[in-house]
């Protein structure tokens, strides 16, 4: 999933601090799944706006709404109200969803609470880690079903290089090289073979390198 | 908290409609008694409160709470751990505590009047109920009572050493206060016509309960020193002298009624007591409890013998008994088998006899209701109604005999029966579903917490008198007794419509309770749910709250803390039974683990100054696993927030529970 962290709170004051009546908006998709930006966050993010700005003799209302998904239009409809009273919104969403309530309320002043980081893995319980980077073009079949693309640090195609040390990478003894964990995998499937084919030139332009993107599925059409 | 991601459950789902499935305590109960909380309001030592809880279903609760035999601790889920709650004895301290608070007895009065008026015959537990819950349901009750003194058995049957007769007073003056009119003294069929009542009454319910005692077809029954337990018991209940009673005094029987015969013949006369009765020891139909008190005040009990003849030409001299080799038939009917040629003696000089009671239905007129062949009054069970229109029954002369408590539950339906009969808009309660029985692997993880006894008078003193034996629990053991109920039910309370399928419930939650399948569909196991509040604490969509203290809750309950004087607030461990900020005002939690930083957050939106949580050690879990450190995570994450925000750090305060007032639950 999409996760996001929640930015420092003077940072979320300085954005609202300005502003007598804020809307915390909450999405209960991939920021509540990892546990920063549901209901329950914007909730006590509203409280914590309430109770500093209480104290600072702010003036104002803070409240929160919560919807399933800010990246749809129907959901950002049914907060219309909410928005409507407000002089801005802050939404707990990843960056998608200040940018749909921005395409959706083009009056409303929007600002975004969290910093929106990866697409990631629940390896455990509260950790997330980063497997996929939207590249486009997956190529994992060639790598023994691991993303070079998100997981090393040099998004080498044809690894490893040689700050490749006990498995680990270079840039951290926390992170492992991605290519150390591509070969023993394939050493344990007996497919080591798979590496004596060179990957070749990847079509980057599929990426975001190429610009936005857009998808669109053909089908059916009301 | 597991640092590790969960397994999906494979296992079936529980039934639907978990959330309306309720404690077994409250299904075994005759009378649906929300026993689950009353319990937690005297963990919580609002004794008030409770008795309220108790008096919602139950119109005789001091009485219930002292000679009830208690189903509810049969079925009570902690029986399954250890021991069951001690929940007829928290009945008796939400009374005891009310009254001791000058609270809780002041008699209700019915919004309404239908102005419509019904008769009830006989003033026993099932005449009361009936009273009681038709007067609250606007019709105007008028009871007749043929002893000097309402009560029925409970007064003339029921000895004052288990049941004092000012407690009965007071729950049949509140009956009473409640606008319920009793007349004692007058006798139906004598004093009175049972047709002109009829006539003069929009309903009639026949409540008279078994009130004469079956004798024994045996050579010597007739002698003067024969007799029958409940005229012997009358006798005893009013204080009237008992003169045949002599020094060495046979009990035939082996009921309860029995038990209470020889009990307070052992205390009349100080000499032998001994019971005999048909069955084997494990057979009597008397409960184990009441058989050790009599074993312990000294009584002797001779099982499988049946009374072959009294012997004695003009005085008794004792009793001629023959060996029961069986009692019951295949098919489990009494059908005693004896074996005529073993005989034995047991010499007495007193004779009573405690077989058993039937109802006097003389009273009758030809007219109807009819009775059968064999006596008894023809009665549909379901709709409590006999074979004449208007004319209703209920207690033991329909259901036989039985605890007080089956009386009231009769009596309570013939109620709703009769103003449904009236007019008055009233259907039967449907029938609640129990949860299931702990899972071995949950039994495993309840902290072990031992059942607390109730304090009685030793044996040598009480006989020296008809005085109350049991004492009640103290309200620091009664509190430390209700905090073992395991909350059935009042735990998680999971809402499919918000849950986002995150599987943090499950990941957290100590007790596997929470649930996800492959498709995100989940619920929580009522059955593994501990009520600990920490799945609660953690969910990010807010699909889960707490039955018991629920989040709306607990913050209502911050507001009342924080008219206290000191403006500050004490999250407190109810588990723990002491204070950490004697100043504070108190929100009592089961556990602080079931604060989420959100709560915390809320005291201070609230206006408190500073706030206070209880916690235990780091060393060890308390109640709950996991408890404290969800509790300490809380306070941090909450700390870090009033802080961001411009509040001091000292604003709130995590305090060890200090020294325990009783052992840790």
């Amino acid at each position: 999933m999409i996760t996001a962290e929640r930015k420092e709170f003077d940072e979320i004051r300085q954005m609202t601090d300005p502003h007598e009546n804020v809307l915390v908006a909450g999405c209960n998709t991939c920021v509540a799944v990892c546990l920063t930006g549901g209901e329950k966050e914007a909730e006590q993010l509203a409280q914590q706006l309430r109770i500093a700005r209480n104290h600072d003799g702010i003036k104002g209302k803070v409240e929160a709404v919560t919807v399933l998904r800010q990246c749809e239009n129907e959901y950002l409809d049914s907060i219309s109200e909410q928005v409507e009273r407000a002089d801005i919104v802050l939404s707990t969403a990843c960056s998608i969803g200040p940018q749909g309530l921005v395409f959706r309320y083009p009056a409303k002043r929007v600002a975004p609470a969290m910093n929106t980081n990866m697409m990631g893995y629940v390896k455990e319980h509260h950790v997330w880690t980063e497997y996929c980077a939207a590249c486009g073009s997956c190529l994992i079949a060639a790598t023994g079903g691991i993303c070079p693309v998100a997981r090393c640090a040099k998004t080498l195609l044809n690894g490893p290089c040689g700050g490749s040390q006990n498995g680990r990478c270079e840039i951290s003894p926390e992170v492992p090289c991605a290519w150390q964990e591509i070969y023993d995998r394939l050493a344990a499937l007996g497919d080591l073979d798979t590496l004596k084919r060179i990957v070749g030139p990847k079509k980057w332009n599929l990426s975001n390198s190429g610009g936005p993107r857009t998808m669109k599925k053909e089908g059916f059409e009301p | 908290m597991a640092n590790q991601t969960a397994t999906l459950r494979s296992f079936s789902r529980p039934v639907p409609g978990d959330e309306l499935r309720r404690p077994p305590c409250e299904v075994a109960c005759p009378i649906r008694t929300d026993a689950q909380r009353y319990i937690q309001l005297v963990a919580e030592g609002r004794s008030a409160e409770a008795l309220a809880v108790v008096r919602k279903t139950n119109p005789l609760p001091q009485v219930i709470g002292r000679i009830c035999p208690h189903p509810c601790e049969d079925a009570c889920r902690r029986g399954q751990v250890d021991e069951p709650i001690a929940i007829c004895n928290l009945k008796r301290v939400a009374s005891d505590g009310a009254k001791a608070a000058e609270l809780g007895f002041k008699p209700p009065k019915a919004a309404f009047t239908t102005g419509k008026k019904v008769v009830i015959i006989g003033s026993g537990p099932s005449g009361l109920a009936a009273a009681h819950d038709l007067a609250l349901m606007g019709v105007q009750p008028v009871v007749f009572e043929k002893q000097p003194e309402a009560g029925g058995f409970l007064r003339s049957g029921i000895l004052s050493y288990r049941l004092p007769k000012n407690i009965l007073d007071e729950d049949i003056d509140y009956i009473r206060g409640m606008g319920v009119e009793i007349k004692t003294g007058v006798r139906v069929g004598e004093d009175v016509d049972f047709s002109d009542l009829a006539q003069e009454f929009d309903a009639v319910l026949i409540a008279v309960g078994l009130s004469e005692s079956r004798s024994l077809p045996v050579p010597g029954a007739g002698l003067p020193q024969v007799l029958l337990a409940v005229p012997y018991l009358e006798a005893v209940n009013a204080g009237r002298p008992v003169p045949e009673l002599g020094k060495e005094i046979i009990v035939i029987g082996g009921g309860n009624v029995a038990i209470d015969v020889a009990r307070s013949a052992r205390r009349l006369t100080g000499g032998k007591v001994t019971m005999v009765c048909l069955e084997a020891d494990y057979e009597m139909p008397a409960h184990s409890w009441e058989i050790e008190d009599a074993t312990a005040e000294g009584i002797g009990i001779i099982c499988s013998q049946g009374p072959n003849a009294i012997i004695g030409e003009d005085r008794v001299e004792g009793l001629q008994v023959k060996k029961c080799e069986s009692v019951f038939d295949g098919q489990g009917r009494f059908a005693p088998k004896f074996c005529e040629t073993e005989l034995s003696l047991i010499s007495g000089d007193t004779v009573i006899i405690a077989i058993g009671q039937m109802s006097n239905l003389a009273f009758l007129p030809d007219t109807g209701p009819d009775i059968n062949e064999r006596g008894i009054l023809i009665f549909d069970r379901e709709q409590c109604t006999t074979t004449r229109r208007g004319v209703f029954a209920g207690g033991e002369v329909v259901t036989g005999p039985g605890a007080a408590v089956n009386a009231l539950a009769s009596g309570k339906r013939a109620a709703i029966a009769i103003a449904h009969y009236l007019g008055v808009a009233v259907d039967f309660p449907e029938e609640p579903v129990a949860i299931g029985e702990v899972p071995a692997a949950v039994a495993e993880k309840v902290k072990p917490a031992p059942r607390r006894k109730m304090p009685a008078r030793p044996a040598g003193g009480r006989l020296q008198d008809f005085n109350e034996v049991e004492l009640g629990l103290t309200e620091v053991e009664a509190r430390c007794e209700a905090s073992r109920c395991l909350l059935c039910t009042a735990g998680a309370r999971y809402s499919q419509l918000k849950c986002i399928a995150c599987l943090t419930c499950v990941r957290v939650c100590p007790y596997g309770a929470p649930w996800a399948d492959k498709d995100g569909l989940g619920g929580i196991s009522p059955e593994r749910c501990q009520a600990c509040g920490i799945c609660f604490t953690q969910c990010p969509a807010k699909a889960i709250d707490l039955t018991l203290l629920s989040e709306n809750d607990i913050e209502r309950e911050i507001g009342v803390a924080l008219a206290n004087e000191s403006g500050d607030v004490e999250f407190g461990c109810w588990y723990s039974q002491s204070r950490v900020e004697p100043e504070a005002g108190l929100v009592l939690l089961p556990c602080t683990g079931r604060l989420s930083a959100g709560l915390i957050l809320n005291a201070f939106e609230q206006g408190a100054g500073k706030v206070y949580v209880a916690v235990c050690s780091e060393s060890e879990d308390g109640h709950f696993i996991h408890g404290h450190r969800q509790a300490r995570a809380a306070v941090a994450e909450a700390q870090k927030a009033i802080e961001e925000a411009g509040l001091g750090p000292e604003s709130i305060e995590v305090r060890l529970e200090p020294e325990l007032k009783c052992k840790k639950i």
